[in-house]
């Protein structure tokens, strides 16, 4: 880029358009700072994390472990797209079906045709509206995805359980 | 309304209504029932209704790992695989990193354990019943297949297919199509022509340090078809090994891609001098050619040093081959190594 700029303004073919070209690149180092997957230091340091947040994502396989446990990742493994697709949609009907009841990343485990969900919930709402969501989830999902959905939920009292660390 | 104010939770806007309403009402009653007497009725039955619904929090029960025995069955808690769940496991549990110093996170609400696949329904006592289970549909091996050499010399020919095991709605792996055949070629029934002819037509399927020959088939859908083909295959080229062609008939000594001592003159000439020098009388050339090398003292190793030295090229080895083995055969000495 400095050596364009360089040349603009040395160019002897076109002096009156060297301020010109000069003035068009604007350069500065890239900033290669990683953001993704991490969060911010509050003022008053109390912002709540689950281990899940508190390592970042190059933790991963370090001190937390993957999402998403299937055989389409691995060295030919098939069914690539199909399955990230399929797992971003079960993760977004989860969140939104137990909407403000998910206290941690909604884990999906598949062995054969069987998809297994697993997920901390919240006891907000009694058990029967939950053994409802229980039963819809998995009757919707197994309908939409065409195999067998099993939910496996754990129950939390408050969202403090989860809590790692206030940062 | 500081009653309002104070009962006033988010999300409970008709909870709010309901206590402002019971509120101002109680008021009213209050004050009549200084002013009169006589008890009002109450046709619309304002009070009961107006009872506030208090949410009741179901008891939480405590955890099932409590409450086992220690003599029970384990695989009766956990039948099969499932996410690891902490009222269910009665280990003392933990998970995560932590700075120095401090205790790993507990088995409760911790996402980790659910992540990491465990193995909770193999337990060595739920396998051993397993496996109990399923004897009944096992037959014992056949005692004369004992070892390696006995398998391999009832049943020559090896098939090698692969079977594909993975997470996915259908159980179909496109590789599992693939079928190998394997099998020795000493195995084969083959004289001298035709498994030359067998080498020619399997090419560098022929693995001559193993002496396997090796056929692999991809190009059916279907693993039966594979198989099918890849049988085929092989008793297609073993008998077309076997079929001699009038063309075969008209190879010459020049055609011969490599050195047969059999058809050449020097098989001629070691008859002949044989014939000689044990004084026998001469030969025709048919005769010279049915003679068998090994009525000639040291004549196999003279034949295998020739045809060693031109179908193996000229190397140190070759040529001190052949130095010995015509030495043992016109008797000379041994040659000795100038010191």
């Amino acid at each position: 880029m400095n050596n364009i700029i360089k040349f603009a303004q040395s160019a002897t073919i076109l002096p009156q358009w060297s301020p010109i070209f000069a003035s068009q690149f604007h350069t500065s180092s890239a900033l290669c700072r990683v953001v993704s997957g991490k969060y911010r230091i509050t003022k008053k340091r109390d912002k709540p994390l689950t281990y899940e947040m508190a390592n970042p994502p190059h933790y991963i396989a370090h001190r937390k472990s993957w999402n998403s446990w299937n055989t389409s990742s691995l060295k030919d493994g098939l069914r690539k797209s199909e399955t990230a697709v399929e797992d971003e949609f079960i993760r977004r009907f989860i969140t939104g079906t137990w909407h403000g009841l998910v206290c941690s990343e909604v884990i999906i485990k598949r062995q054969f045709n069987h998809i297994r969900v697993a997920v901390i919930i919240r006891r907000a709402v009694s058990p029967t509206k939950m053994y409802f969501l229980l039963g819809y989830s998995e009757e919707m999902l197994s309908n939409w995805i065409q195999c067998p959905v099993t939910l496996e939920l754990q129950t939390v009292d408050s969202y403090q359980d989860v809590v790692f660390k206030y940062i | 309304m500081s009653l309002f104010i104070r009962n006033y939770k988010p999300g409970s806007v008709y909870n709010a209504q309901i206590i402002w309403r019971y509120h101002s009402n109680k008021v009213d009653m209050a004050k009549k029932e200084e002013e009169e007497e006589f008890r009002v009725l109450d046709i619309l039955k304002t009070r009961t209704r107006l009872q506030k619904k208090v949410a009741r929090r179901t008891d939480i029960q405590p955890d099932r790992s409590e409450k086992m025995k220690t003599d029970q069955n384990w695989g009766n808690v956990w039948p099969g695989p499932r996410s690891f769940h902490p009222s269910s496991v009665p280990l003392p549990m933990r998970q995560g990193y932590v700075p120095k110093g401090q205790a790993p996170p507990g088995k409760k609400a911790n996402a980790e354990l659910m992540k990491v696949p465990n193995f909770l329904h193999l337990t060595p006592p739920v396998i051993k019943m397993q496996c109990e289970a399923i004897k009944k549909f096992c037959t014992p091996w056949p005692e004369l297949l004992n070892n390696e050499e006995a398998i391999e010399k009832n049943y020559p020919v090896e098939i090698i297919t692969s079977d594909y095991c993975h997470a996915s709605p259908t159980i179909r792996n496109p590789l599992s199509r693939i079928a190998t055949l394997r099998i020795k070629l000493s195995d084969l029934k083959l004289d001298k022509h035709a498994r030359d002819k067998f080498l020619r037509l399997v090419g560098d399927k022929y693995n001559e340090s193993t002496d396997l020959v090796t056929i692999t088939a991809d190009r059916c859908p279907i693993r039966k078809q594979n198989l099918d083909y890849v049988n085929y295959l092989l008793t297609a080229c073993y008998y077309e090994s076997w079929n001699v062609e009038d063309w075969e008939k008209d190879k010459t000594l020049e055609d011969m891609e490599y050195y047969d001592f059999d058809q050449n003159p020097s098989k001629a000439n070691l008859v002949s001098w044989f014939m000689r020098v044990s004084k026998k009388g001469d030969l025709s050339d048919e005769e010279i050619k049915v003679f068998d090398i090994n009525n000639i003292p040291h004549g196999p190793e003279y034949k295998k040093a020739v045809s060693d030295l031109f179908n193996n090229s000229e190397s140190d080895q070759t040529l001190q081959d052949y130095d010995a083995a015509v030495r043992k055969l016109l008797g000379l000495p041994e040659k000795k190594v100038a010191q």
